[in-house]
């Protein structure tokens, strides 16, 4: 399949550097140039503190230009908690490059099973006019929370109407959520998403009945990246 | 940065929040009858879509469709004649904040989302150029109350005096935008400051204060060990500071922690003292609301029951 390129979140650019500043995502006075390695994004991240990535090692394999950053578990780390953005004295901005990141692996196709979990925030929205936690969290969360949660829910309504909201939260959005999306191309790339899920996943079969399954974690020029494979995805 | 003379209490558009619908509705109604109170004049609009905050950070919205909804909010919010849009989720605040710069310093993209908007017959959503201000047409609802602190602790019914509080402030309210933080967004003191008001005894240092509360979007789905040992840690930081009430001003703070200390508990073998709300939540039920046609405690994971007899009676 082609990849599938998101204009404005990853322009085409002849480096990494360059489709960083261009994005959507991070902001115009983006200091990544301005980068002087000091870590204090590293220092104030809670990725850091308890797995190996490490927001400024990112940073450097963007100036770098080494595109085997795209391919590395690394970059599903991170948690959009913005503290590097905060805290780096050179107003660079780990997290919104990490976010590009994220976009321009998913336009290759890598890391696109994982957008599985929530692909249908998308057509809730369109419907809803709100957001939900999708499917596959909830039956995640079911299994988590147990009993009380799950009465809870069942219970929603009833509780919104005692406390005088309506039953549901419904927006009345006259159709116009569902234009724009339309508008933005979003279910287009939703289609190509799809069907990149399940052409990977078609692989995936095929690969396990031929070979054994090989150890892909390494090998990404990441210092500390081998024998890291990200955790287990929970179940969708 | 925002000084507190800066805080509008008119023409606030209460912008609703998914994750309150869903998971904790006594959050609107507790943050609307302490306006109510206050005198705060605001509306809440139905028209008003979700900000798509849970979709852009789970990777799934692009930037252009993320800002063309919010450009489509704006719209609603100057309709109604409530142009000052007052979150109750601090993703909503970041999101609709980033989207009105983009929107304001981006002429190929305001022009791009507004070609959209006339392609598919939504003419009167286009935006023009400065239609809403990145400083002053954004808020989150703890601003407005820090904002009234001194007509807060005029009007309080019970007095919290001797409870030990702690407050979490969320990460998309003070590290995204800092530079328009209420305060050092080093070390924020908006709930501190409220809270306090309401006759809390405030811890204000503990360690991890600036910890993100670890639910981090797809990483409680996808990678959830390392979510929970995130949150796990923040727990463990309070329990050592002996704090009984956890404040934070989050709809996604709240499920992490109310929702998943039970869950740590079990799954880490600890046990925990505290429990959770809402800095609306808080403040409306010392101004006297009900634990449960108000406040909604009913929806919390963690229960109240304990800390209501012994504080509330
Ligand atoms: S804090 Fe900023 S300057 Fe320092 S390493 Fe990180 S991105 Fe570079
Ligand atoms: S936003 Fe990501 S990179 Fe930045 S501190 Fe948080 S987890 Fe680390």
């Amino acid at each position: 399949m082609m990849p599938y390129v998101n204009e404005y979140d990853t322009p085409e650019c002849k480096t990494l550097a360059e489709t960083a500043k261009k994005s959507i995502r991070t902001p115009d006075s983006l200091g990544l140039d301005r980068c002087i390695q000091c870590g204090a994004c590293t220092a104030s991240c809670p990725a850091a503190r308890f797995t190996d990535y490490s927001p400024r090692h990112i940073v450097k394999k963007v100036l770098e230009d080494d595109r085997s950053v795209l391919e590395s578990e690394m970059i599903w780390s991170c948690f959009y908690c913005y503290s590097c953005n905060l805290r780096c004295p050179r107003n660079n901005s780990p997290v919104t490059i990490v976010q590009v990141l994220r976009q321009m692996a998913i336009n290759e196709g890598i890391g696109v099973e994982k957008l599985a979990y929530f692909l249908e925030i998308g057509e809730y929205l369109a419907e809803n006019g709100a957001s939900k936690i999708p499917g596959p969290g909830v039956k995640n969360m079911e299994r988590d929370l147990g009993e009380h949660w799950i009465k809870f829910k069942k219970n929603l309504e009833s509780i919104r109407v005692e406390l005088g909201l309506s039953s549901r939260d419904i927006r009345n959005t006259h159709g116009e959520v569902q234009a724009i999306l339309e508008g933005t191309g979003y279910f287009e790339r939703e289609k190509w998403l799809k069907a990149k899920i399940q052409e990977k996943r078609l692989h995936q079969l095929l690969k396990n009945q031929c070979v054994k399954k090989e150890d892909k974690s390494g090998d990404f020029s990441f210092e500390n990246d081998r024998g890291y494979t990200g955790q287990a995805a929970l179940i969708i | 940065m925002k000084t507190i003379e800066d805080i509008p209490d008119r023409q606030l558009l209460l912008f609703k929040s998914c994750m309150v619908g869903q998971e904790y509705p006594g959050v609107e109604t507790s943050t609307r009858y302490v306006f109510d109170r206050l005198g705060v004049d605001y509306c809440i609009n139905d028209e008003q879509s979700c900000c798509t905050g849970i979709g852009h950070y789970t990777d799934i919205f692009e930037g252009l469709t993320t800002t063309a909804i919010a450009a489509r909010n704006f719209a609603v919010a100057k309709r109604c004649g409530y142009p000052n849009i007052t979150c109750l989720c601090s993703t909503c605040y970041a999101i609709n904040k980033e989207a009105c710069e983009v929107l304001n310093t981006n002429t190929e993209i305001r022009e791009k989302v507004n070609s959209i908007f006339r392609e598919q017959g939504l003419e009167d959503l286009v935006y023009e150029k400065d239609d809403m201000n990145v400083r002053t047409n954004f808020y989150h609802a703890v601003e407005i109350l820090l904002s009234k602190a001194n007509k807060i602790q005029e009007q309080k019914k019970f007095d919290f005096s001797g409870v030990k509080v702690a407050a979490h402030h969320a990460c998309h309210y003070y590290k995204v935008k800092y530079l328009d933080v209420l305060g050092n967004p080093e070390n924020p003191q908006l709930i501190d400051t409220i809270a306090a008001a309401c006759g809390a005894d405030m811890v204000r240092w503990y360690e991890d204060r600036t910890l993100t509360c670890g639910m981090g979007f797809s990483q409680l789905h996808l990678n959830k060990n390392t979510s929970l040992q995130v949150t796990k840690k923040k727990l463990d930081s309070l329990q050592k500071a002996g704090v009984e009430l956890m404040i934070h001003m989050c709809p996604n703070c709240h499920i992490q922690y109310d929702r998943y200390q039970p869950v740590i508990e079990k799954e880490f073998g600890v046990k925990y003292d505290m429990v959770h709300m809402n800095i609306a939540q808080f403040v409306a039920l010392s101004m006297g609301a009900d634990p449960y046609k108000v406040c909604g405690f009913q929806t919390h994971s963690v229960p109240l029951e304990g800390f209501l007899e012994k504080y509330c009676q």
